[in-house]
């Protein structure tokens, strides 16, 4: 039970830090130099954005949930198991950030998700 | 084409990192392996810390892993996520393929499909248009980078 509840945090958590984070970034704009100054400038607004660090905080949370569940639950479990968060983290890019997802796009998506769940199953020793 | 400039940049360097990182973090439990088990007590956990930093090949790791994250984000400043992040899965691809050819890991079938399963959808995925895939033409200052 608590191992569900830490892959779910491992899930959410790094699908809203990818979502705080798109949402922090697009509010900066787009980068279009390779001025060193101008990019010094861009960095500091990033990481004092309010969404950016809202997200950094979100995966960080993510991170040790997914140590936590390490601990209760083998790897082959869990590492397969945070595959959906490219489901769930495009459902957040579409309500929150108003993305379009065409078919073709999801269906790539769905595609990644069960190949990453594939590559992440161990090899039987 | 700055948007496949900047994410394959940031696949690749993710990739090295995670190849340094695991050597550097290999290197560290196989020095440890001699007191028996890794306990998890706080000197142990102390231990493998303070072995990690002095890792240059940790450090190299690290670092790569941070150049990722700021092409990471610098991508979403003008890509959507429901793009780039699929697309930076390509990331596991090159992970399976570098740890088999720098880590002599061995790699199965389940594995060697599920890679082939996501380079058929991150090319589903960079075929899928979209809004704001391509940044405007003309955009990048400096001479000589990128196309």
């Amino acid at each position: 039970m608590i191992t569900a509840l830490l892959i779910a945090l491992v899930v959410l958590g790094g699908s809203a830090g990818d979502v705080f984070i798109t949402k922090g970034m697009k509010q900066l704009g787009e980068i279009s130099t390779l001025n060193p100054g101008r990019l010094a400038g861009i960095f500091v607004r990033a990481i004092t954005n309010g969404y950016f660090l809202t997200g950094v905080f979100c995966m960080a949370v993510s991170y040790f949930s997914f140590l936590g569940a390490l601990r209760l639950a083998d790897l082959s479990l869990v590492l397969p198991a945070t595959s959906i968060s490219f489901v769930i983290a495009t459902i957040g890019a579409r309500l929150f950030l108003k993305e379009t997802i065409s078919r073709v796009r999801w269906a790539g998506i769905l595609l990644v998700c069960i190949g990453v769940a594939l590559i992440s199953i161990p090899a039987q020793p | 084409m700055k948007t496949a400039v900047v994410l394959i940049t940031a696949i690749v360097a993710q990739a090295f990192g995670d190849v340094c990182l695991t050597k550097g973090m290999k290197a560290i439990s196989s020095l440890d392996a001699n007191g028996g088990g890794v306990s998890e007590s706080l000197s142990q956990i102390w231990h493998i810390a303070l072995q990690a930093v002095q890792s240059p090949m940790i450090w190299a790791g690290t670092l790569l892993l941070i150049v990722f994250f700021v092409l990471f984000s610098a991508a979403l400043s003008w890509a959507d996520l429901s793009f780039v992040l699929p697309a930076t899965a390509f990331g596991y691809v090159l992970n399976v393929a570098a740890g088999a050819y720098f880590l002599g890991e061995s790699v199965s079938r389940t594995r060697w499909a599920g890679a082939v399963i996501i380079t058929m959808g991150v090319l589903f995925v960079s075929r899928s248009g979209g809004r704001a895939i391509e940044a405007p033409p003309g955009e990048i200052e400096a001479p000589g980078v990128a196309e």
